[in-house]
């Protein structure tokens, strides 16, 4: 479907797009962000806090001392449970949303779209009243009897997997939904007639078909999940330590803008790291 | 049909000209920015200094709303064009200020409040114009009994209910020191307070970012932690359970201070600023409910909500020397992150 939409999509030959209409966006990620990637590289190969010698240390520091790499080790961690944990919920109510009435299908889509009226910071904080010892979830449990004691979900990677679900859903369902309803209805008919279960039906033909619409989400979840900084100060607390804390901390407080420079291109990395991992997986795509 | 010549076009765009440079000018001259904590001091400023300034002066304040870490990191980062004019800073971040040597010397003979101001509260670099006390804050109804001292926040039933914070704030750092001190150590020996918070890290309610504190104790997450008389009045105000306990070793206390940043714009209008700020009528009007700000200017009576009598009893309370903090704190930082992460 995308090399149909490619070919029809392409402009007539003779009537070739000027690529100068690009110029104005171009420029502005020039001066906007080449130049100041080139300054924070810069900046990240001084050796000391106050920026008077050159030298690898702050690289050294950052990449042999065992605390660093596990802080990049969880950023990437939290985006990869952030990934797999609303994967598992969008793919039902996707389905649900294909099979739905146009009616429904609206109904369903501004309840997905909802949370996105909302600011995140709200939203955080919704989830401190949530998960609180006081919070909702612990007095159902203890009105219930499940629970004597209140659950400790504040300030735990679970609470914080929680939160970032509920907060990134609309970004991996979004595309899901558009290829969903782009999909042939046709084939999963046809895989069904011959004999295929349901479950060899999705995993052979409608995972494959909306494969795309998935990385696109995966992709945007991932760089949201690992960059989400209010998010994982407020819900994860002090003792989880990612990468954006950590920049904050050394660029605000500490005033140790090399060290900073270091754990803001490394965050840059593990983010590109995790979408080209991603977009590896397009080659699995089927696309009729 | 009106002939427009070349000469009056020119006449028009320069009268035009003209009064587009006029106000400007004029506003110039009656305004400055002035950078302010947000919540509770971006209220109070807006509310009782803004209009105070306003009726002193005629010179029109705006706020940029900014905690004080990301004041000095916005100075440093412009090197050289302030985007404000006047800072306002704990010890902490004001040290580091002035290592980067980012304030205006301040000319206490412009400021005809000056002396109604205790002796020391106003510098070369800086005006106080606020004094914080620290010490345990604590759910009342949880605990009948306060905590005593800062040893008492590392045991039972006291420590499963506590709220820990790091050395990122001017507060936490100095608590954490105190409670260092309680445990036999000293500024240049941190050895046993981490020793302690090892210990008590798998135990407490909360370890998290100091600004996330109010928040975790109004929804019931911590019933203690350390913290200003300013932030327990405040929760109080809101009715929240919440009591303050100095502990046996003293309650701490820090001055707030205005500084008036380098290379700034307004610099006149920055000392009027600051000697309004000072003065017995907003003093008076900040330290009152919802505000709560400790006063420092003679002539205010203190009123009985604020935890503390008088402006004498800060001289008793134990205060820090940031001089030798600074250097240090980067270290501790780095090993606190280390130390309680999971």
């Amino acid at each position: 479907m995308a090399a149909a939409a490619a070919t029809t999509g392409a402009a007539p030959a003779g009537d070739k797009v000027d690529w100068r209409l690009a110029t104005p966006l171009g420029l502005t990620y020039l001066v906007f962000f080449a130049a100041p990637f080139l300054i924070l590289l810069g900046i990240s190969f001084y050796a000391d806090a106050e920026q008077t010698r050159l030298g690898l240390d702050s690289w050294l520091k950052f990449y042999t001392d065992r605390f660093y790499l596990k802080v990049i080790w969880d950023t990437l961690k939290l985006g990869i449970f952030a990934v797999i944990a609303t994967t598992l919920l969008a793919y039902p109510l996707a389905l649900v949303y294909r099979a739905a009435s146009p009616t429904w299908q609206r109904v369903l889509l501004f309840i997905i779209l909802m949370p996105l009226l909302t600011s995140v910071v709200i939203r955080t904080f919704a989830w401190i009243v949530i998960l609180a010892r006081e919070g909702v979830v612990n007095q159902t449990l203890m009105g219930l009897g499940l629970t004597a004691t209140p659950l400790n979900l504040l300030q735990t990677e679970l609470g914080l997997v929680i939160a970032l679900t509920q907060i990134e859903m609309p970004l991996m369902l979004l595309p899901l939904l558009t290829i969903m309803n782009q999909m042939d209805q046709n084939l999963v008919d046809a895989s069904r007639a011959l004999g295929a279960s349901k479950w060899r039906t999705f995993f052979r033909v409608i995972l494959p078909l909306t494969l795309p619409g998935w990385i696109a989400g995966a992709t945007l979840v991932f760089a949201s999940a690992t960059t989400a900084f209010i998010s994982q100060s407020v819900i994860g607390g002090a003792r989880l330590v990612y990468l954006p804390s950590l920049i904050w901390q050394q660029s605000m407080v500490v005033y140790n803008w090399p060290f900073a420079a270091v754990a803001s291109l490394t965050l840059l990395f593990t983010v590109l790291a995790g979408i080209m991992a991603l977009s590896w997986l397009g080659r699995f795509a089927r696309t009729t | 049909m009106t002939k427009l010549t070349r000469r009056d076009v020119l006449a028009g765009a320069s009268a035009l000209g003209l009064a587009g440079l006029a106000p400007r000018g004029a506003s110039a001259s009656g305004s400055m920015t002035a950078a302010i904590y947000p919540g509770t001091w971006e209220e109070a400023y807006r509310a009782v200094v803004a209009p105070a300034l306003k009726k002193a002066s005629g010179v029109d304040v705006a706020f940029d709303s900014l905690f004080a870490v990301d004041q000095v990191a916005k100075v440093r980062a412009a090197r050289g064009v302030p985007p404000f004019d006047c800072f306002v800073l704990d010890p902490g971040p004001a040290a580091a200020a002035r290592a980067a040597g980012l304030f205006e010397p301040v000319d206490s003979s412009k400021l005809t409040n000056a002396p109604k101001v205790p002796a020391g509260l106003i510098t070369r670099d800086g005006v106080t114009c606020n004094a914080q006390v620290v010490g345990i804050a604590y759910n009342p109804k949880k605990f009948p009994t306060a905590p005593k001292s800062w040893t008492d926040l590392f045991q039972s039933p006291f420590v499963e209910r506590l709220g820990l914070t790091g050395f990122q704030t001017t507060f936490g750092t100095v608590s954490l020191i105190e409670m260092c001190k309680a445990f036999g150590g000293s500024e240049a020996n941190m050895e046993p307070i981490f020793t302690e918070l090892k210990k008590a890290v798998s135990k407490v309610a909360a370890v998290a970012a100091p600004a996330a504190m109010p928040g975790l104790f109004q929804q019931g997450q911590i019933d203690v932690m350390y913290t200003n008389t300013n932030t327990v009045a405040i929760l109080k105000g809101r009715g929240v359970d919440i009591a303050f306990a100095a502990p046996a070793s003293g309650a701490i206390t820090f001055q707030t201070k205005l500084h008036i940043v380098k290379g700034a714009e307004n610099v006149a209008n920055a000392h009027k600023y600051i000697d309004v700020a000072i003065s017995a009528e907003v003093q008076n009007a900040l330290q009152r409910s919802p505000y709560n700000m400790i006063p420092i200017n003679k002539d205010v009576t203190y009123v009985d909500t604020l935890d503390i009598k008088s402006i004498d009893e800060l001289a008793k309370m134990v205060t820090h020397d940031w001089t030798r903090i600074n250097p240090q704190r980067a270290a501790w930082i780095e090993r606190f992150n280390k130390e309680i992460t999971k």
